[in-house]
């Protein structure tokens, strides 16, 4: 997995973590964690409750309550780690929140036209009926109705509305890499066939998606290339899409078993 | 983001600009009743108008300063440094050629589109304290409109006027008001016949272009039986280095089945001393609203009011207060009911930025023997940063089984997690900012007229920009 | 003391000789400390300077200052046996207790003991006068400390000039005190000026109720209470302090609190207000640790010509803490209520959450409620609201009665009484509930005699 400056520019279509370590308020959350994400694929990432998943997509989109304290993360070559959540979101890394903000009195509509008008060149104006046309071409794809566009931003949405409203955003945004942190929270399984579906049809070689989950079963709907298992801040097993499948006939503590690691006692 | 921030700050100094003083009335600095007598010779007021600002005066001197409750900041005041007229020895004018070059450069300069001006009804730009430019429509002439200057109002229709000047807001009411009565100058008279609608808003522009010089407009709007108006005023002003004094007196008089709706955006520089009377009167099913938007000035203190004095008569106050650093926005509203099943409904919103503070003071009052009165007042308060500051003290009486009020107020910020969020789909900080601040006002900002909500949203954002490093 | 002489004429008296509150001609506190005397001197001089308050004070608006008039109240004389024996027979409403204390025009009745265990853990339950010679240390550490802000420093100088008598509760570290203890203060002679004096120290994760009764022995009897309130609620510990107050419509009463709560503490304050011409209520929530939690709630029931006046701050002095105060007005006939109160957040008292609600039922023509909640907020992510209602008696519940009935007498009780029982609700202490709805229901049937 070295990377020399030297790589061709296909080398380069990767989302890269090297060894990251990742503080919150003196507590190491995140522990030498090495993962890469080339474009086209998806990685899954499954782990028990507290083993910094979460952190983890957090840290990638730079929220600011959380301090890296060794290791990198490029995106197609370029070190992300120093740059603000903006900067990270305009270069292309999408994160669908676990628990998105509400925003009182400003609509979907306006946020995302900000957001949208946030990627154009600088003096470039958006077209509306451009921007509409998109929006309710992604809309339809996630069966969503046209009135969804004048309520603020996730307030009063139940569960499967914000995790809907979060993969409409990406799908309008076109990120490069995307980072679904426990999308399939909170849904019931005909909500989770709608997030899977606007998911599966996002697929393609421009797209690498990071798959943040607690449990199997999101993983019958979007199948993954490769599936990796986190405890305890690090990535401790990779294996295809199969080993989703071992993790949920033998639980986690399988994984935690097969690590022998004297300060995991 | 530094472009954006570039463009948008030439906008923000728009109004930073001053032209030669030219003026050939100017009443010196200070006041005594020498000062009086000086105006009073050159605006030929009538002797009534004289013996009122005398009154005035002596009424001014005799009140205290309401320090006691408001901020002590009133006491950098000072009286005796203050210009307390100046005129342009102009009439007004009515057509656009007439207008001299460096006012209407100013207009140019303040960004008012050339349609805009065709657009507009009728024009009454205040440069300095005299009416310089007044262009009414003739259509609204012609339904019987009466759309002049104060001075002229008084002159020219004194039956109308005198009638209900001063009575709304009675000379001793404050310190200020019994300061302007004194020595008012400037401000529209405005006297719409039964059961006209004046389709388009009538609309005025106020500047200040002369160091240490305080501004007295003085505006009396009478609406009879079944007409309907809407009045918009807005002010910038150039900076300068010393205190400004800006102390107006506005009285609405609605007659029966009337409606009259007075926008302001107000938009001082950060030196000038905002202290304004206004207040309506609602005559039996007649309604006045206020809409009422602070963003400029060092110190501001306004709660205009409605007195519900006929059945069925309501009073609205829509308010927004944005406090940027080292400013105080003291505002709020007055809802006196005198009648039975009368209504009001206060909204106020305020943002405290950087060191801002926002002020809300409300005072509901339902006396004894009304029935089915009714008012609710929501304000909110929105926090951005540990410096600013919100207050609210709002004085409510209600007496008698068949009335009700209503009174809730709130406090937020925008949260982290919130902006963390706006950035996390690309927007920068100020921009995630400023979405969220226009979010909390938004329901408000959509109850003026386009042409100042786009502009209000605007100086929202030009605040935002400035806020968030 | 054989003749009372009006109060004022004394205070005119000790002006010129300023011996006398200390033991001269009026012999009032000559068997108190010398230090205490001083004090008392040193505040009655401060009476003296103060002026008294006026309509246009902000902390007096809306305010009848004219029932300030003290000239006609008078320093009580001590009782005859059988007035101490009646008042003391009629001083009982909880009927389980750990302690009881009981006083009328001033005077020290009698103490029911704190159980031995309850001693012998450190509590201490005494009259004022005993407290501040035997733990004199303790009791000036916290003795008039916190300084009257809301509008009535010249009443409560008046009352540290004056008082002579009151409770003095203290709580060791770690003890918990489950039964309530409960106070009786008696106004018993015509136009009698008593100063009750209540000082509640409650040390580290320390736990303890304390009810008062405020009662006029004769329904018919004017007078003065003009009492001061003193909870110190330490690190964690957990204090409920209830007040009742049933004067005799004519008298007068103030009533200063100042409530202290330190970390992760949590003190609940309720004032039930029922008799009284005028009767002010002025109390402070001082937040000064994190994870300090006050809780301020008050039910008034006016009716002829009464007027509750309420002056409250919650002060939140340090980050993480939490006030919620609500004041419930029922108000009959003329009955008047003014409520100010401010929700204070200082700088950096950041992570507040603050709220404050009032609500007026307006059951008359001629009932006044005036309002002014307010908030002044100098800290960054707080969460703060308040709200003031002023209305009627649903029309629909009215009629859903009536309808099944219910006389309209006895429907617009029931109504009231569930308006003021969700105030009530918020005591910790289902027995004091009980007692409390008793004792609005009492009121409601002195109406309808």
């Amino acid at each position: 997995m070295a990377h020399s400056g030297l790589s061709f520019e296909s080398d380069m279509q990767e989302l890269i973590i090297q060894d990251l370590h990742v503080s919150i308020a003196d507590q190491e959350i995140i522990r030498g964690l090495s993962l890469s994400v080339p474009r086209g694929e998806v990685h899954a990432i499954m782990g028990p409750n507290g083993s910094g998943k979460s952190t983890l997509a957090k840290v990638l989109a730079g929220h600011p309550d959380y301090i890296v304290t060794a290791g990198s993360v490029t995106m197609d070559g370029e070190n992300i780690l120093e740059l603000e959540p903006d900067e990270r979101a305009r270069r292309g890394l999408f994160l669908a929140f676990q628990y998105p903000s509400e925003i009182p009195g400003v609509t979907i509509a306006n946020f995302l036209r900000a957001a949208v008008q946030s990627r154009m060149p600088e003096g470039e104006e958006l077209e509306a009926t451009d921007y509409y046309a998109q929006l309710y071409k992604k809309m339809d794809l996630l069966e969503m109705d046209r009135s969804f566009t004048s309520r603020s931003v996730n307030e009063g949405f139940s569960g499967g509305e914000k995790k809907r409203n979060e993969i409409l955003q990406m799908a309008l945004l076109e990120p490069k890499y995307a980072v679904l942190d426990e999308t399939d929270s909170g849904l019931d399984i005909d909500a989770l066939k709608v997030v899977s579906k606007g998911v599966n049809s996002l697929r393609g070689p421009d797209l690498g998606v990071l798959l943040i989950t607690h449990y199997q079963r999101l993983l019958n709907y979007i199948v993954p290339d490769r599936v990796h298992v986190m405890v305890r801040g690090r990535i401790e097993m990779s294996g295809g899409k199969d080993l989703a499948l071992q993790l949920e006939e033998k639980g986690y503590d399988w994984v935690k078993d097969d690590i022998d690691e004297p300060t995991l006692a | 983001m530094v472009q954006e921030n570039k463009s948008l700050e030439i906008e923000r100094n728009i109004g930073d600009f001053a032209y030669p003083e030219t003026h050939t009335h100017d009443a010196g600095i200070g006041l005594t009743e020498k000062t009086i007598h000086y105006i009073s010779d050159v605006k030929q007021d009538p002797d009534w108008v004289r013996e009122f600002r005398l009154k005035a005066y002596r009424t001014f001197l005799s009140k205290p300063m309401p320090t006691h409750w408001a901020s002590r900041d009133l006491e950098a005041i000072v009286f005796d440094n203050i210009r307390y007229y100046l005129s342009g020895g102009i009439q007004p004018k009515r057509t656009w050629e007439e207008v001299p070059d460096d006012v209407k450069r100013t207009f140019e300069r303040l960004g008012i589109p050339e349609q805009e001006r065709k657009f507009l009804a009728g024009v009454e730009a205040q440069f300095d304290s005299e009416a310089v430019y007044s262009n009414i429509k003739k259509a609204v002439g012609e339904q019987g409109v009466i759309f002049v200057g104060s001075a002229d109002g008084l002159k020219e229709h004194p039956e109308i006027f005198r009638k209900w000047f001063g009575k709304v807001i009675p000379t001793g009411d404050n310190k200020f008001s019994a300061l302007n009565s004194a020595v008012f100058s400037g401000g529209s008279f405005i006297y719409v016949p039964p059961g006209v609608k004046v389709k388009h808003p009538l609309q005025a522009y106020f500047r200040i272009n002369a160091e240490n010089f305080g501004q007295f407009e003085r505006t009396l709007i009478i609406c009879d039986e079944g007409s309907e108006l809407t009045y918009m005023e807005g002010c910038t002003a150039p900076k300068f280095n010393t205190a400004t004094l800006h102390s107006a007196v506005v009285e609405l008089v609605a007659m029966k089945g009337a409606k009259i709706q007075y926008i302001t955006v107000q938009n001082w520089s950060n030196n000038v001393f905002n202290l304004v009377t206004k207040r309506g009167l609602a005559h039996e099913e007649a309604e006045v609203k206020w809409i009422d938007c602070n963003i400029g000035s060092r110190l501001t203190m306004k709660y205009p009011g409605v007195v519900m004095k006929g059945r069925k008569a309501r009073g609205e106050v829509i308010s927004i207060a944005l406090a940027g650093d080292g400013q105080h926005q003291d505002t709020g509203a007055k809802m006196v009911h005198a009648a039975d099943e009368t209504t009001s409904n206060i909204i106020s919103k305020s943002i405290s930025i950087g060191t801002g503070r926002a002020t809300y003071r409300g005072l509901v009052h339902v006396p004894k023997h009304l029935k089915n009165c009714k008012n609710n007042t929501e304000c909110d308060a929105l926090l951005i940063n540990s410096h600013s500051r919100t207050d609210t003290y709002p004085a409510i009486t209600v007496r008698g089984t068949g009335n009700a009020v209503q009174h809730e107020a709130s406090v937020s910020q925008v949260s982290a997690e919130q902006i963390f969020y706006m950035q996390q789909r690309g927007l920068s900080k100020a921009q995630a900012m400023s979405l969220s601040v226009n979010g909390f006002v938004n329901d408000l900002v959509r109850q003026f007229p386009m042409e100042y909500s786009v502009e209000l949203k605007r100086l929202i954002e030009l605040e935002m920009e400035g806020s968030v490093g | 003391m054989s003749n009372p002489s009006a109060l004022l004429e004394e205070i005119a008296e000790t002006a010129l000789a300023p011996g006398r509150i200390l033991g001269g001609g009026a012999a009032r506190n000559e068997d108190l400390p010398a230090w205490f005397r001083e004090q008392q001197s040193a505040a009655w001089t401060e009476f003296q300077t103060l002026p008294m308050p006026a309509l246009k004070d902000q902390a007096w608006r809306f305010s009848n200052v004219q029932a300030l008039d003290l000239a006609p109240y008078t320093l009580p004389v001590s009782l005859s046996d059988r007035a101490e024996r009646d008042l003391l027979e009629r001083s009982t409403e909880l009927s389980e207790i750990a302690g009881r204390l009981v006083f009328a025009d001033d005077h020290f009745l009698e103490r029911d003991v704190l159980s031995e265990k309850l001693r012998a853990a450190g509590v201490i339950f005494q009259p004022l006068e005993r407290a501040m010679i035997e733990h004199e240390d303790l009791f000036r550490r916290h003795f008039m400390t916190q300084p009257a802000t809301l509008g009535s420093a010249k009443f409560a100088a008046l009352h540290q000039a004056l008082v002579r008598s009151g409770t003095f509760l203290y709580v060791p570290r770690g003890i918990e005190v489950e039964l309530p203890l409960e106070t009786f203060h008696w106004l018993h002679s015509e136009n009698v000026a008593i100063f009750p004096h209540t000082l509640l120290v409650a040390e580290e994760f320390s736990k303890v109720t304390l009810v008062e009764h405020f009662r006029s022995a004769d329904r018919s009897r004017a007078g003065f209470s003009c009492g001061v309130n003193d909870l110190v609620v330490g690190p964690g510990a957990k204090v409920n302090y209830v007040c009742t107050q049933d004067w005799s419509d004519r008298a007068l009463g103030i009533q200063i609190n100042a409530t202290t709560v330190a970390r992760d503490a949590s003190a609940f304050n309720l004032y039930l207000n029922l008799g009284g011409k005028f009767s002010r209520l002025e109390s402070l929530s001082r937040l000064i640790g994190e994870g300090g939690r006050s809780d301020m709630l008050a039910v008034s029931v006016g009716d002829g010509a009464q007027e509750f006046d309420a002056r409250t701050l919650q002060d939140h002095a340090c980050a993480h803490t939490y006030s919620d105060l609500l004041f419930k007005n029922a108000l009959y006939d003329r009955a008047r209520t003014t409520f100010g109160g401010l929700i204070r957040v200082e700088p950096h008292a950041h992570f507040t959450d603050a709220y404050q609600k009032v609500r007026n039922l307006l059951l008359s023509d001629d009932a006044e409620a005036n309002s002014m909640p307010g908030l002044e907020i100098l800290a960054d992510n707080v969460k703060c609201s308040h709200g003031a209602t002023s209305g009627q008696l649903d029309e629909e519940q009215m009629f859903y009665l009536l309808a099944r009935g219910i006389s309209a007498a006895v429907a617009r009780e029931l109504l009231v009484g569930g308006f003021l029982t969700e105030v009530l609700e918020r005591l910790p202490a289902p027995a004091l509930i009980v007692r409390l709805e008793e004792l609005i229901a009492d009121k409601f049937a002195r109406r309808s005699r």
